[in-house]
């Protein structure tokens, strides 16, 4: 085997792709219409067929297709360079030619003008540009979104993740028997790449699959609850696995403990978030990154075994509600701080001690004398009278 | 005395013989200013006992009606951060006093909201600016100064006021307003304000707002009306076993009093003994509340510390300790 597996094996045809019918069909289409919308993204998780997809579309339609890697060109001034004179030239010898441009996901946002030019060069360009990435929902994407027809890959479904391992074993005589193949496709979760290469190195060694060991997927906050709660499993790795901070993760915690714990377990798991939380302090104050893993264990397995037993069942998590009340808060007691601020000069104490006190220096301040003396706005008057 | 509208400055000293109390402290910084010169100050005591006071007579003593001129007023805990400061000093210094006095001063409020780090900054700012200005430094607790600039000052402790000092303020106050206080009121107003004579001044006003027959009740009501309220209910709600609008209201009330986690930590440790459970599990709590309060003054995130506090009343509610 000299090449690996999941290269080798790579569907070149729309018939061969399974399981992504209705992706198929958005691509067919998008072509078809070409230039009603020039932009395609296709977006899903690792290793689900992404680029093949584009590729398939390309052979299937004698195309050319230029191929580029996004995190390659990272700045505005290489994709010009590259891209650009692309898209204007015909192609010599195929009929029309593709952009595919892989993982848009890695062009930076406005800093350096990645997206920007993209979306420049979509304007312009006479073909069709077909691009992949794994969270279209980012923000920086978004403008780049709404000028691209969007088109979904799901994870695929175990059971064609077996097929498909099936069939490439046969091809490569690999002869195992049908639960090693089963092990496999689950540790996969959907990712095909994965699949593939895993079905290559377990094969080569001749060992069992070990399935305490997953795969890095990317993974979504609710997961990570559920993993928290529920699964308990995987508690030192629990957040490699997502880009979201640490911080964040822990008001989603914060916010979502009183839906699984009740008495007993709910002021345990509490005090382990506190504990988390204390450590996340001493980080940010001595810049002391190796209490990180004591954040982290506090944060995982001491929210998880607060509780005897594991939850069960399944729980709606909601997001965290704190940070927007506070800032729809700040927003309402705007008035109330820069009253404080006219005051706490004019009085020689510091805003903080006003606003504090603001309840009892309410009447004074209600007085039109004062209010004159301290040059108080039409709204800030309207506070006070509320 | 000023013309303000606000009582606080209507009746502020303006003059060294007009101050109420720590009359030590006066004698001796009022010989150093009719000397002309005078060395970097530090005040400390708690807040609302006249070193702001004492600060602006010391200017005006010196300066005359120049003082504004001549005198640049900071609150370290409302200053973004230590560069702000420098900054700030740095353009006021640079210009040379106007009148015969050789030096401007610089009056830097809640000095101990620095942090060591910041006040080595300052200590360096100090001694640059050593022949063009003059720095009273003032702080709750001058433990929280570092040694180095404490070395460089003079260091004051102001008293906490007495009841007769406050009820002096309140006298010549009442009797210049037309108020009419009654006996009783005098002592709740000391034991509202807590020694604090700002606070006193403000309740009095409050107050006088209402009627200018001025007793006991009507002062409590006013002090009563800046005490997180809603801390009880919280906590009743938690003993109940509802963590969830417990937690709801304390954020509600957190934000719109403005309280912020230390206050209501506060609150809470007086509230425990008038709760009706077990005096073992009210020191338990207490043990809890102060650990809470310890680690927000390490810098932890008080809503998380008080939600963890919060689950321990929950338990609490049960006869159970934590």
């Amino acid at each position: 085997m000299h090449k690996n597996l999941a290269e080798k094996y790579r569907i070149k045809k729309y018939i061969d792709i399974v399981g992504q019918e209705k992706a198929v069909l958005d691509v067919k289409n998008f072509l078809k219409e070409f230039p009603k919308k020039k932009g395609l993204i296709i977006y899903g998780p690792a290793g689900t067929g992404k680029t093949s997809l584009a590729l398939a579309a390309t052979l299937e339609n004698d195309y050319d297709v230029l191929e580029l890697n996004a995190s390659d060109l990272r700045n505005r001034a290489k994709l010009e360079e590259v891209l650009k004179p692309a898209t204007l030239q015909k192609s010599l010898f195929k009929k029309g030619k593709i952009l595919l441009m892989d993982e848009v996901d890695g062009v930076t946002g406005s800093d350096i003008g990645g997206v920007p030019e993209l979306i420049r060069i979509l304007e312009t360009t006479k073909h069709p540009i077909i691009m992949t990435c794994n969270d279209v929902w980012q923000t920086k994407l978004s403008s780049l979104r709404q000028k691209c027809k969007l088109v979904e890959m799901k994870a695929l479904p175990i059971p064609y993740v077996i097929e498909i391992l099936k069939k490439v074993a046969a091809k490569e005589n690999i002869k195992r028997d049908e639960n090693f193949f089963h092990k496999i496709s689950i540790k996969s979760q959907g990712d095909i790449r994965a699949a593939l290469n895993d079905l290559q190195s377990y094969h080569l060694v001749d060992s069992v699959v070990d399935m305490n060991e997953k795969r890095d997927v990317e993974d979504n906050i609710f997961n990570i609850l559920k993993r928290i709660f529920k699964e308990r499993q995987d508690f030192l790795t629990i957040f490699d696995t997502t880009k979201m901070s640490l911080d964040e993760i822990l008001l989603w915690i914060e916010e979502n403990i009183p839906k699984e714990y009740k008495n007993e377990a709910l002021a345990k798991a509490y005090h382990a978030l506190g504990k988390a939380d204390v450590f996340r302090g001493r980080i940010y104050r001595n810049q002391h990154w190796r209490f990180l893993v004591y954040q982290n264990i506090f944060q995982s397995a001491g929210i998880s075994y607060a509780k005897n037993s594991p939850g069960t069942g399944f729980t709606k998590y909601e997001p965290p509600k704190r940070i927007l009340r506070i800032w729809l808060n700040n927003q309402k007691m705007e008035k109330k701080k820069t009253i404080s601020k006219k005051y706490a000069k004019f009085v020689h104490c510091s805003i903080k001690r006003v606003m504090r006190d603001f309840n009892t220096l309410r009447p004074i301040l209600k007085k039109p004398s004062v209010q004159k003396q301290l040059d108080l706005s039409e709204d800030e008057i309207a506070f006070l009278n509320k | 005395m000023g013309q303000s509208d606000i009582w606080t400055e209507r009746y502020r000293p303006t003059k060294f013989e007009e101050v109420v109390g720590q009359q030590e402290i006066i004698k001796r910084v009022r010989s150093l200013v009719q000397a002309m010169n005078i060395p970097h100050f530090l005040f400390s005591g708690p807040a609302g006992i006249g070193k702001s006071t004492l600060a602006l007579i010391i200017v005006k003593e010196l300066f005359g009606d120049a003082w504004r001129e001549n005198y640049l007023e900071l609150n370290a805990s409302d200053e973004r951060g230590i560069d702000v400061v420098r900054q700030k000093v740095k353009d006021f210094a640079r210009t040379k006093a106007l009148e015969n006095v050789p030096f401007k001063v610089i009056f830097l409020d809640e000095a101990d909201a620095l942090t060591r780090e910041a006040q080595q900054a300052l200590r360096r700012t100090m001694e640059n600016y050593t022949n063009t200005c003059r720095f009273i430094l003032s702080c709750n607790y001058s433990s929280a100064i570092i040694d180095p600039i404490q070395s460089r000052c003079v260091v004051f402790r102001f008293k906490l006021l007495e009841k007769k000092d406050i009820s002096e303020v309140a006298k010549r106050i009442a009797d210049k307003e037309s108020l009419k206080l009654s006996p009783d009121a005098f002592d709740t107003l000391y034991e509202a304000s807590e020694g604090d004579c700002r606070r006193a001044i403000n309740l009095l006003q409050a107050t006088a707002s209402v009627s200018p027959d001025i007793n006991s009740e009507m002062i409590n009501m006013i002090a009563a009306s800046n005490k997180p309220a809603g801390i009880r209910i919280v906590l009743d709600y938690a003993l109940a076993g509802d963590f969830v609008n417990a937690r709801d209201r304390l954020l509600d009330v957190m934000l719109k009093e403005s309280v912020s986690g230390t206050d209501v930590i506060k609150e809470i440790q007086r509230e425990v003994w008038n709760m009706q459970i077990e005096p073992e599990v009210k020191v338990r709590l207490t043990e809890k509340t102060g650990e809470i309060e310890f680690r927000m003054t390490e810098g932890s995130d008080e809503f998380v510390q008080l939600q963890s506090l919060l689950a321990s009343f929950v338990l609490a509610g049960q006869g159970k300790a934590t």
